[in-house]
């Protein structure tokens, strides 16, 4: 069965349509990334499929291991195993990080009907997934994303995909505002996620991130449409001849 | 002039200009009338109420006045003195509040009792000083006089905790003067517990001398009409005063607070972080005034205030008010009256949390940011167990 399933997918924000009719299908396993120019309507796919309320569905259908997630809202979708990691993560000050992942952690286990994690097993889980993006534990401590660098909350972000395990993993250009090491770093930590029961859709503007996360399809999105799906080769030829050829139709 | 003449002219002074109206400037907003006309006894009677000791050092007030049955401050550390402040005498008493309102001069001229605590140089009291007003006299005035004074390069923590019973109307009226020396640390709580129909107005003073610091995080829950005055003297260089706050109300509460931070002197820091939370018909009133005086250069003043509503019909009254005279200062201030963050709620969402639980989160979040700088552990931990209290009412 598939992990996600996108047909014919219609969406606007404020009235305006942006999403114009998306095809998309990821096994589980599979890495896919959507390179696209900005205003292609990349954050609005990530938003829709997240639940986000200010994205409207206007057409299409989408099922997520096999249910429609218009019966699901964004905290559901969550625990039903769906995760965002934003392209801009949220400051949440007098929150602590660890207070904050203990309740995510706990909900999402309450939702799988799985036993609630006590103090003890919980700090076992953070030092087990620490490792895996090279978090600080002071970072922990403070509050959510407060007064993080732009490469601490994109770390932040894989560190919370690492504790919540999900199905799918949904990286909203992941690689914005990162520096070369940063970006190293993050892709290392969701290479080290990849599994063959997990599934990844990477959306991003540049094909920098794909020389590190090395996806098995690759698709355009132009205008709100995909115009072209094909092999990571497909990446190369984009940063070789941009989307210019594209916008300009 | 000595005490005994001081008490005096406090209480002529008081006799002369009675209680301040809605006309004046610093009353404006805050309607004392209820308190003005109402007749308070001189009744007392041991408190039936309980409280939680923070730690070893405590000193309990019943009814205004102290108990030493039930306080625990035999013991201390070298270089601490506590006592009542009826049994210890400084010159220094009343010099910092001065009577600008009838309830500094109220208070001067008929303080009954409260805590004298003397840090010697050089002193640093690891031990938190738990002082607890317990209070549960339906109809009595409390006039509370507090001293603290920490010597040089000496440091102190002190929780001030007023509790009293629900549904007791009283009225406490009191004042707390701190000295702080050169290099000295005074690390104050105010913990606001007072019956939810109680007068409480409380005048805290603190003077702070060179590379001194002063940090305040003043927590109101009760009283249905009640007022912090909290000022702060930079009196020299290197000072650094933190005035945090936060008040949780509900009902017809009204709630005002008045922070004036007067910069006399060069390369002072001052920080106030207040935040509200209200609910019902509750009013808060927050007035934070900054005065830069000429010779205050690099100064660095910092204010703002956060308000939330959890009802229409709350309202709050913000005014920040910065007074600058030097001209190599660096002083913000920021006031925002709303709702809780949407892009905070949907993040929190997509992290598996249900709209209920992260709308509780944030509420307390929102409060509780007064709280990420509290040095003292206890007093944390014991703040955020009320605040969620407090939240888990309002939330039913």
């Amino acid at each position: 069965m598939a992990l996600l399933e996108i047909k014919d997918l219609h969406a606007s924000v404020a009235d305006k349509p942006i999403l114009k009719g998306i095809n998309l299908t990821i096994k589980p396993g599979e890495v896919h990334a959507i390179m696209g120019p900005n205003g292609s309507g990349k954050s609005t796919l990530s938003n829709v499929l997240a639940g986000n309320e200010a994205y409207t569905k206007t057409a299409g259908q989408i099922l997520f291991d096999g249910q429609d997630i218009d019966e699901l809202a964004a905290h559901e979708r969550a625990c039903a195993g769906m995760f965002l990691a934003f392209q801009y993560p949220v400051e949440i000050a007098g929150i602590s990080n660890m207070y904050f992942l203990k309740a995510a952690v706990n909900a999402v286990r309450k939702y799988q009907g799985i036993d609630q994690l006590d103090a003890m097993d919980f700090l076992d889980l953070v030092e087990e997934k620490k490792k895996i993006v090279k978090i600080r534990s002071d970072l922990l401590e403070r509050a959510v994303n407060s007064g993080f660098s732009g490469g601490e909350k994109k770390r932040n972000e894989i560190f919370q995909m690492a504790m919540l395990e999900p199905k799918l993993g949904i990286l909203d250009e992941t690689d914005s505002g990162l520096d070369i090491d940063a970006l190293r770093i993050v892709a290392d930590g969701v290479n080290a996620l990849r599994s063959p029961d997990r599934g990844f859709l990477v959306i991003t503007h540049y094909q920098r991130l794909l020389d590190y996360i090395v996806p098995d399809h690759v698709h355009v999105l132009v205008n709100g449409q995909i115009v072209k799906s094909g092999g990571k080769e497909l990446a190369l030829e984009l940063e070789d001849e941009g989307y210019a050829s594209w916008v300009a139709e | 002039m000595d005490l005994k003449k001081l008490r005096e002219k406090a209480a002529a002074d008081f006799k002369a200009n009675g209680f301040p109206t809605t006309k004046e400037e610093l009353w404006r907003f805050t309607d004392v009338s209820r308190v003005a006309t109402a007749e308070f006894s001189n009744d007392w009677k041991p408190s039936d109420l309980t409280f939680r000791a923070l730690d070893k050092i405590t000193v309990v007030f019943e009814n205004g006045k102290l108990s030493r049955e039930k306080s625990n401050f035999t013991e201390l550390p070298e270089g601490i003195c506590i006592g009542s402040i009826l049994d210890l005498v400084d010159p220094r008493i009343g010099t910092l509040a001065d009577a600008q309102s009838a309830f500094v001069s109220s208070n001067t001229a008929f303080f009954a009792d409260g805590t004298f605590i003397e840090v010697t140089d050089g002193a640093k009291i690891d031990t938190p000083i738990h002082l607890i007003y317990l209070a549960d006299v339906d109809g009595a005035a409390f006039h509370l006089r507090n001293f603290i004074s920490v010597g040089k390069d000496a440091q102190v923590t002190v929780v001030e905790e007023y509790i009293g019973q629900s549904g007791a109307t009283y009225w406490t009226n009191a004042v707390t003067e701190v000295f702080v020396a050169d290099q000295g640390a005074v690390d104050h709580y105010k913990v606001q517990r007072e019956s939810e129909s109680s007068f409480h107005f409380q005048t805290l003073e603190a003077q702070l001398g060179a590379d001194a610091v002063f940090s305040n995080h003043a927590v109101t829950f009760g009283s249905a009409l009640g007022r912090n005055d909290i000022r702060g003297k930079l009196t020299g260089e290197g000072g650094e005063a933190i005035c945090n706050g936060l008040y949780l109300l509900k009902d017809k509460q009204v709630f005002d607070t008045h922070i004036f931070m007067d910069h006399a002197v060069p390369k002072c820091n001052s920080h106030e972080l207040y935040k509200g939370i209200l609910d019902d018909k509750a009013r808060a009133v927050f007035c934070g005034r900054i005065l830069v005086q000429k010779d205050a250069q690099q100064t660095d003043a910092i204010q703002s205030n956060g308000n939330l509503l959890l009802s229409r019909a709350a309202k709050v009254n913000t005014l920040p008010q910065l007074e600058i005279y030097a001209d190599d200062v660096k002083c913000t201030h920021g006031a925002t009256i709303g709702q809780l963050d949407e892009t905070a709620l949907y993040y929190l969402q997509t992290r598996g949390i249900d709209p209920v639980q992260g709308h509780a989160m944030l509420t307390f979040a929102f409060a509780n940011e007064v709280m990420d700088e509290v040095k003292c552990k206890i007093a944390k931990v014991y703040i955020e167990d009320l605040v969620h209290e407090w939240l888990d009412q309002v939330s039913k």
